[in-house]
């Protein structure tokens, strides 16, 4: 079980080894849920049309708040139940498992239903038009239904990780993605041509991508529940503790508030970037963002996980007081992250062209997503620092300013700017602030860890 | 009386629940670990002692500080790893404060001693009450300020102590099930308290 003794190693062995041990299984963990989302786009676009990215484009938001409040139950729910493991009380774990079940369940049918009777409000708030939203709708509607299982299922992967199996955790985002990455095209072409074979695939069209992804959820949380049913196990499912107690729905609902207002922020974010690029540019231009968020949205996931490999060996350092490692291993790290996000931009400027084209086969929004992803990465190489910077603050037990980071970027800085910039460059004004929020909150970061640095002397 | 056993003490702020321990460890010649169990646990970990002062019982409580303290900080940003987070330095402790109590007899205050030690089989748990308004006198006097700024100050830290308590053992502080004896000191006083639970323990330990 989770036995969370501090690894003294952290504070001995060479930090550029510990980077590695530490790093390269978030990583791994990160593309593969990264992949995930870009699967589902790279079959639409192809299978469907152009305006299917359109109308996928507009139903991130409402993803995304659907994975707020499931992030509410899932890390209020692992960071009790871890607490309540590394003390072995396996009697009020066993109800935390219990109660997060149901939780789950609750939050899921509350939400799905709400949004299936407000859809189409939802959806052109979030810059659908009338030639849109019909693939949104269509899509959601799955979704949408599916939403129960979707809450549960990255639930069960959150205390996964917490009972100490990383790995099955892991193990179930990747039977995920190979799942959906299969069936999506089953689902949604008509034919399926892999040169020597031919066959008829459902045609279901974008629907068909949505009932993909929902079942390679479902799959995945029947071995879920399998794992998590094991008697073997010191905590699991049974009888009897699936009653709600007050002291657990409080503490996990308060610990994961956080963690829900983080994610609507960057929601709510997404949402003026799509009607601010619906107003100026049109169905297009918010399909073209959809194409350009999600090839930087491998490379931003590439740096989070070095970030995340970071955290532990910063953070025990700095409580150790061993500066001169928290030093190196920020150096370090800043130097690998500039490295990804440098590649984003060499490949953003200079072969646009070519990402586009895994997405679509449509000239005009190639043309645009071409147009957007040279604005996006222009900052990019100083993007790689401002991100760490942001971590590093987190993982010496700054949280503040590791948010105040966070926020800048996407948040802070962007909102205004996209209001404002518009109103002078047009549509090049909404790529135009991208950049722009880059640059000012990179230049922000680097005073707060110059700040540090300055307090920190070795 | 040859067998090792524990009392672990809950207390409101100004009750007395610290000179109380002093007088019944030199009575029966053991260690009160409070202070001295921070310094424990950060020579064991090799973190500093400031972390841990600072985590020391001081989650709070409220919706604003639900946002915005460092632990809900640290949750949004979706880690809970950290090895310096309080739920990990509460952990440290807890292994501390499980060997101490495997080898030695001894008291602990505050820290949730009572849950952590739940499994132990000679565990005394207690919770000392005392009159607000004689709370409030002592802390003044102590810590020579005015009594309204006494009565904040005891307040807020009954609140925290609470949030703490309530959030690492599941159980609700100061209520009396919560523990095996709880005691308004206002009246015999901390000698007098005292010796009512040295005839308790008496008894307890036959």
């Amino acid at each position: 079980m989770t036995e969370k003794k501090i690894p003294s190693e952290l504070g001995t062995r060479p930090v550029g080894e510990l980077l590695k041990q530490y790093a390269v299984p978030a990583i791994i963990a990160m593309l593969a849920s990264s992949l995930y989302n870009i699967v589902d786009s790279i079959f639409i676009g192809h299978g469907v049309d152009a305006l299917a990215l359109s109308g996928l484009a507009v139903t991130f938001p409402l993803m995304n708040i659907s994975t707020a409040f499931g992030a509410m139950v899932g890390v209020g729910s692992s960071t009790l139940i871890s607490v309540k493991l590394g003390q072995k009380d396996y009697k009020i774990a066993q109800q935390i498992l219990g109660n997060a079940v149901v939780m789950n369940v609750v939050m899921g049918i509350i939400f799905g239903a709400l949004s299936l009777v407000f859809l189409d409000p939802i959806l052109y708030f979030f810059g659908a038009s009338d030639a849109s939203i019909s693939y949104a709708r269509e899509y959601m509607q799955i979704i949408l239904w599916g939403n129960v299982f979707t809450h549960i299922y990255f639930g069960f992967n959150a205390l996964l990780r917490a009972m100490g199996h990383p790995k099955m955790a892991m193990k179930a985002t990747i039977t995920t993605v190979i799942v959906n990455t299969v069936l999506d095209p089953l689902f949604i072409f008509d034919t399926i041509d892999l040169g020597f074979v031919q066959f008829s695939g459902a045609g279901w069209g974008i629907r068909g991508a949505a009932i993909a992804t929902v079942l390679a959820q479902c799959i995945s949380l029947i071995w879920q529940l399998r794992v998590l049913s094991d008697k073997r196990e010191f905590i699991h499912l049974k009888r009897g503790i699936y009653r709600l107690k007050s002291y657990i729905v409080k503490e996990v609902l308060v610990i994961g508030l956080s963690p829900c207002l983080m994610n609507l922020a960057s929601c709510f974010v997404v949402i003026f970037i799509n009607r601010g690029l619906a107003d100026y540019g049109g169905d297009y231009a918010v399909g073209a963002y959809g194409i350009v968020h999600k090839m930087t949205f491998i490379f931003v996931m590439i740096v989070m996980g070095f970030t995340q490999g970071m955290q532990p060996i910063a953070g025990y350092n700095y409580g150790a007081k061993a500066y001169d490692r928290v030093n190196k291993v920020l150096r370090i790290t800043i130097a690998l992250a500039t490295a990804v996000t440098t590649l984003a931009f060499v490949i953003g400027e200079f072969f646009p062209g070519y990402v586009a084209r895994i997405f679509t086969s449509d000239e005009q929004m190639i043309e645009m997503a071409v147009v957007g992803m040279r604005y996006n990465c222009l900052m990019f190489p100083i993007v790689g620092f401002q991100m760490v910077a942001g971590n590093f603050f987190q993982s010496i037990a700054q949280p503040g300013k590791a948010i105040f980071l966070s926020l800048s970027r996407q948040l802070l800085f962007l909102v205004p700017f996209i209001i404002i910039f518009p109103h002078f460059w047009g549509i090049d004004g909404v790529w135009i602030s991208l950049p722009a929020s880059d640059l000012v909150s990179s230049i922000t970061a680097a005073i707060m860890l110059g700040y540090y640095f300055k307090t920190h002397k070795m | 009386m040859n067998k090792p056993f524990i009392i672990n003490i809950g207390r409101q702020l100004g009750s007395g629940g610290r000179s109380i321990a002093d007088i019944l460890a030199r009575h029966y010649g053991i260690t009160a670990y409070d202070r001295k169990l921070i310094e424990l646990a950060a020579r064991e970990s090799g973190l500093s002692q400031e972390l841990f002062e600072n985590a020391d019982e001081k989650k709070r409580h409220g919706f604003f500080h639900a946002i915005f303290s460092n632990r809900s900080m640290t949750n949004a940003l979706g880690s809970n790893d950290s090895y310096l987070s309080n739920d990990a330095l509460f952990k440290v402790q807890s292994d501390i404060i499980r060997d101490l109590a495997e080898h030695e007899s001894c008291i602990f205050i505050g820290r949730c001693a009572d849950y952590i030690l739940r499994d132990h089989p000679n565990c005394i748990n207690l919770f000392f009450t005392a009159n607000f308004e004689d709370r409030v006198a002592r802390m003044a006097s102590e810590k020579g300020i005015t009594n309204e700024q006494a009565a904040e100050l005891v307040e807020k830290t009954d609140r925290r102590r609470a949030a703490y308590y309530n959030y690492y053992s599941g159980k609700t502080w100061g209520a009396a099930e919560s523990y095996d004896l709880c005691i308004n000191t206002s009246h015999l006083g901390h000698k007098g308290t005292a010796e009512l639970l040295k005839e308790y323990i008496g008894l307890r330990m036959k």
